[in-house]
């Protein structure tokens, strides 16, 4: 086995005094062997960028100590050179320096031989495919290449061990395909990567992963390891009506969560629970069609969220608040629910910012009741769509329609009708919940009896009751999100546009969330909602895909999927991923592979052909270490997809234009 | 040395880069300038003058033309009803008012001395009170003029109660014109320099910990020293070249006369101007935020420099306790030396101690910049 290089034991940080003591870390212990992919996972106000930063040295811990490449470096941070790397969160770039003097600088800054920097750079440029925009300023590239150069830059002097703090957080899906490329290619090498990120299915990357929630690591196992944990507790379902099946399944003591996914049911199961054909008896029972159910691999966010309900079981606060059941929570106006009427309509809309084209041509409808989701990478344009949306920003060219209003015209009239709830929540810190939800209403000028109804109904939802004198800065992420989302519908618009809502809350706080739009859009709400977690994606009813301000696919997730005749996924545990996936690359029928962790996920167009030339293939060479399992085509695959196509029709317009 | 040059070369690139940074550092010192030292102007010239004249006689005549001829007034108006004078006063379109009796020449035949009311604008007390002294400069020759005429006319010739006692023979050394631009540049100097490098390098690297581009030096093997020299330099140079330009619209626009070694005054500007960008990084590792940095560099520098450095005032009228308080800042000693660089043309012997201390002070500082900067984020 391979030595350790980072280890920690009882880390801890607080900062504040007295009454305003936050606890950012609270006892910390891990290792980390050489040559390994360690991820810290967890969502906003985890503690990761804290953690990482103590074990860089740039942090001084409250407690504890931490070991990283044989440096306390607590005591002697200044002996660690140039043997460690660190990506923080946010670029750390010199904006004003080119590609090129960015990396420049790295290397005199870290003493890189000439020569030998000469030829780090020419192979990290071409890697990362930058050297196109090697004179072009930091700040005139795209966040993925900011990100990819930012790791360039620290790869440059080649140190043993790399820390990346959320390093593809917001990025498109190829420049992340890219970075983890550039990621493996050094791995090779033997450098060491402690990375965290809050994406669950980036931590399927890593070899070995710490789930983190507030301050300290709930679960600690590689990726399959802590799945084994659930093993058999996870089931997807399919059942109509759906609302009675899931107020059922709800209610039912062997099942832990359920959660929606368009037409599909993702449940959870209690532990030590019985054969998922006794449920789908029950339902039937119940009178509830069960179409279908089939047992499912649990996620790592089935783990994350099974791992919190422990602690809380066992009575360790964990800020994920148990919210009232969404189904008998009423609208107060229940006839809103219209059929099949088109609440929101663009056509055409476009969006210049002098010759530089943010939104192109978007055409698309929402029903209402929708949930439509707005995906795409930062900087595609999708902000910019919800301002022109709610009448922030005047289109350059196009129409659009929202609950029958023209956005631009008749803005007055369409604001008592539309709810909009902005990525950072939009709530006064320094206020309480109550005094927060009273400037809602008088902003919206709700007459006062309807606001004390209103205020009653949203503290309820949010499950907040009771906590209304609570300073919002004291609240969890979940809380402040969900309490944020009541003020953006007090008003009891028909139309909801949400932008970015769950961006740094905990998965639990994630899912209930979730549920709650469902409801809303169950009593006939249309919710518009932008995200950049593809795994969200399959939460909505409909879906348009963004990318450079042109709309590149719209549809369901089940049309999209359909649609692409994108193949399978195969996904296959090898002994060693570099020399599988090398030692596939002849193989024609391949179209894709990427490495996750110790398995490798393979693209094929046809599974019965290509299943066994790759099994074979790998077990000649001694590489196989398990079946090879057929999964489901994430969304960020298909989303990848598409971008190459919308590249490649790019190029060609290009080409003849 | 060569852990310094690769921050250094990135601030240059960056600061050429910067529009706002080149405009801050080249344009607002010379406005500056120009700003106060026309605003500064103390000299007291072409008063504006209104006389009434109640006695109509060829004395008042002759005594409102001394006035008219002296050269530091402007007579404005000549005006019959002193009322009308007074309003013209209230109005600030005279500064000074003589209202001669009715009697004048009458008293003066009488060998009685003749009162003549004369009324200024106290509302601006410096120049109330040198205006104040033209005019008894004014009384006092007209009256030796009249009485050496009157004693003539006699035959009486000279007459002991014409000669004065005592003559003060006085010269004007240093600034014989007294210009008052001439004096207040050179104190100039010591203020903008103090106003604008400790604020830019202040924000540099506040700047850096904000956007978080620090927590690579943080991570790397660069000592706190190297860091520091790194960004002194630059800014050190830009402040430099801030003064190379004052110095020249000192010398070819407000005309001031450079009286002792030009050359050496160059070289002592160094220990101030590293002062003064000492003082902005010293700022910059007490706070986190742009704002504070701008605020605690504007306390600590501009204002003590304005009122302390002795540029404007001199210090010696101070209250003691304020003049000790003084010599904590550098720009007390460099104002001194400019003083006798430009005005007194004194050498190295006069001024050599406050270049021992200013370098002191720099390197102080320097050290201490050093020492509190953390490669720490908390």
């Amino acid at each position: 086995m391979n030595e350790i290089v980072i280890s920690a034991k009882g880390l801890a940080k607080t900062y504040g005094r007295g009454a305003k003591k936050v606890a950012a870390v609270r006892g910390l212990d891990l290792q980390v062997r050489k040559g390994e992919i360690f991820g810290l996972v967890g969502p906003d106000g985890a503690g990761k960028t804290t953690t990482i930063q103590m074990l860089c040295g740039i942090l001084t811990p409250s407690s504890g100590s931490a070991i990283v490449e044989n440096v306390d470096v607590l005591q002697n941070a200044d002996d660690l050179g140039g043997e460690i790397g660190y990506m923080s969160e946010g670029f750390s770039l010199y904006g004003s320096l080119s590609v090129e003097e960015n990396l420049d600088f790295f290397t005199q800054l870290y003493k890189v031989p000439p020569e030998i920097a000469y030829q780090r750079k020419a192979n990290l440029l071409r890697f990362a495919r930058l050297n196109d925009a090697r004179d072009r300023r930091a700040e005139h590239l795209s966040g993925g290449m900011k990100k990819k150069l930012a790791l360039a830059c620290t790869l440059i002097y080649q140190p043993k061990v790399l820390f990346l703090d959320e390093p593809t957080t917001g990025v498109d899906p190829a420049s992340r395909q890219d970075f983890w490329k550039i990621l493996y290619e050094f791995l090779a090498e033997g450098i060491t990567i402690f990375v965290s990120t809050p994406y669950m299915d980036e931590a399927e990357r890593c070899n070995k992963v710490a789930l983190m929630n507030q301050g300290k690591i709930i679960a600690s196992d590689s990726p399959a390891g802590l799945k084994g944990i659930l093993q058999g507790a996870s089931l997807d379902l399919i059942a109509s009506p759906q609302i009675r099946a899931l107020a059922a399944l709800r209610q039912n003591p062997a099942v832990r969560q359920v959660q929606v996914f368009g037409e599909r049911l993702h449940l959870l199961l209690s532990a030590g629970q019985e054969h998922p054909a006794i449920l789908a008896e029950q339902l039937k029972t119940a009178g509830i069609d069960v179409a279908s159910y089939q047992a499912t691999n649990p996620s790592l966010e089935d783990v994350f969220i099974a791992a919190i309900q422990e602690k809380e079981a066992t009575g360790v606060p964990t800020g994920a608040a148990a919210v009232h059941q969404p189904d008998t929570i009423e609208r107060s106006t229940p006839e809103k629910r219209a059929s099949n009427h088109i609440a929101v309509r663009v056509e055409n809309l476009t969006r210049r910012f002098g010759d530089f084209t943010a939104v192109d041509r978007l055409n698309f409808t929402v029903q209402q009741g929708e949930i439509f989701g707005f995906l795409g990478p930062n900087g595609s344009g999708k902000t910019t769509t919800i301002r022109m949306l709610t009448g922030l920003l005047p289109p350059s060219a196009g129409r659009a329609s929202v609950g029958g209003f023209d956005p631009r015209s008749e803005r007055a009239a369409m604001k008592s009708r539309i709810g909009y709830m902005s990525q950072k929540f939009s709530l006064y810190n320094d206020l309480t919940v109550n005094e927060n939800i009273r400037f809602y209403g008088d902003v919206y000028g709700l007459p006062p009896e309807r606001l004390v109804e209103r205020r009653k109904w949203v503290l309820e939802m949010a499950g907040l009751s009771g906590k209304e004198h609570l300073l919002v800065n004291q609240l969890s992420g979940g809380w402040k999100q969900r309490l944020a989302l009541g003020c953006a519908i007090l008003h009891d618009p028909d139309i909801l546009f949400l932008d970015e809502p769950t961006s740094g809350v905990d998965p639990l706080s994630r899912r209930q969330f979730w549920d709650l739009i469902f409801e809303l859009s169950n009593q006939g709400v249309t919710v518009f909602v932008t995200t950049h977690y593809m795994d969200e994606a399959e939460h909505c009813h409909k879906l348009g895909l963004l990318y450079r301000g042109r709309l590149i696919a719209r549809g369901s997730p089940a049309e999209l999927r359909a649609n692409m005749k994108l193949g399978s996924l195969l996904e296959i545990p090898v002994n060693d991923s570099l020399a599988a996936l090398a030692s596939l690359n002849a193989i024609p029928e391949i179209i894709q592979t990427s490495i996750f962790g110790d398995r490798l996920h393979i693209l094929v167009w046809d599974v019965e052909a290509s299943r066994l030339s790759i099994e074979q293939k790998l077990a000649s060479q001694s590489l196989l270490a398990g079946s090879v399992q057929v999964v489901p085509v994430s969304l960020e695959d298909l989303f990848m997809l598409f971008i190459e196509m919308e590249e490649a029709g790019r190029k060609a317009r290009q080409a003849h234009g | 040395m060569d852990s310094v040059l690769p921050i250094l070369k990135k601030e240059l690139r960056e600061i050429w880069r910067d529009p706002y940074i080149l405009g801050v550092a080249i344009l607002l010192p010379l406005v500056l300038l120009f700003l106060f030292a026309y605003a500064f102007d103390l000299d007291v010239e072409a008063v504006p003058l209104a006389v009434v004249d109640l006695d109509r006689s060829a004395q008042s005549r002759s005594y409102a033309n001394a006035f008219a001829n002296a050269g530091k007034f402007n007579l404005e108006y000549r005006l019959a009803d002193p009322n009308e004078a007074a309003r013209q006063l209230d109005r600030g379109a005279v500064q000074a008012v003589l209202v001669i009796p009715g009697g004048f020449s009458r008293t003066l035949l009488e060998g009685d001395t003749a009162q003549v009311q004369t009324l200024l604008d106290g509302a601006f007390p410096t120049s109330a009170m040198v205006i104040q002294g033209y005019v008894e400069a004014i009384n006092a020759a007209f009256t030796g003029q009249y009485l050496k005429t009157h004693f003539a006319a006699l035959g009486m010739g000279s007459n002991p109660a014409i000669t004065p006692a005592v003559q003060a023979a006085i010269r004007v050394r240093y600034n014989p014109g007294l210009k008052s631009a001439n004096f207040v540049v050179p104190g100039l100097i010591g203020v903008i320099l103090m106003a604008f490098p400790p604020l830019l390098s202040a924000l540099a690297i506040v700047r850096e910990r904000e956007r978080g581009s620090i927590q690579q030096i943080f991570v790397s093997p660069l000592k706190p020293w190297a860091f520091i020299l790194g960004k002194l330099l630059p800014y050190g140079g830009i402040a430099y070249l801030e003064l190379l330009l004052i110095l020249l619209a000192a010398r070819y626009w407000f005309g001031v006369p450079v009286a002792g070694n030009f050359g050496l005054f160059l070289l002592a500007c160094i220990p101030y101007v590293i002062s003064t960008v000492a003082i902005g990084l010293l700022v910059s590792t007490l706070t986190r935020s742009q704002l504070t940095a701008m605020l605690l560099a504007i306390v600590l520098t501009m204002m003590p420099a304005f009122i302390f450095s002795g540029f404007m005032y001199p210090l010696y009228t101070m209250p003691k306790i304020l003049q000790f308080y003084s010599y904590f800042f550098p720009a007390r000693y460099f104002t001194e030396i400019t003083h006798d660089v430009f005005l007194r043309g004194s050498g190295l012997q006069d001024w050599g101690p406050q270049l021992a201390f200013l370098s002191a002070y720099a390197l102080g500082l320097i050290g201490l910049a050093s020492q509190r900067f953390k490669k720490k984020v908390s």
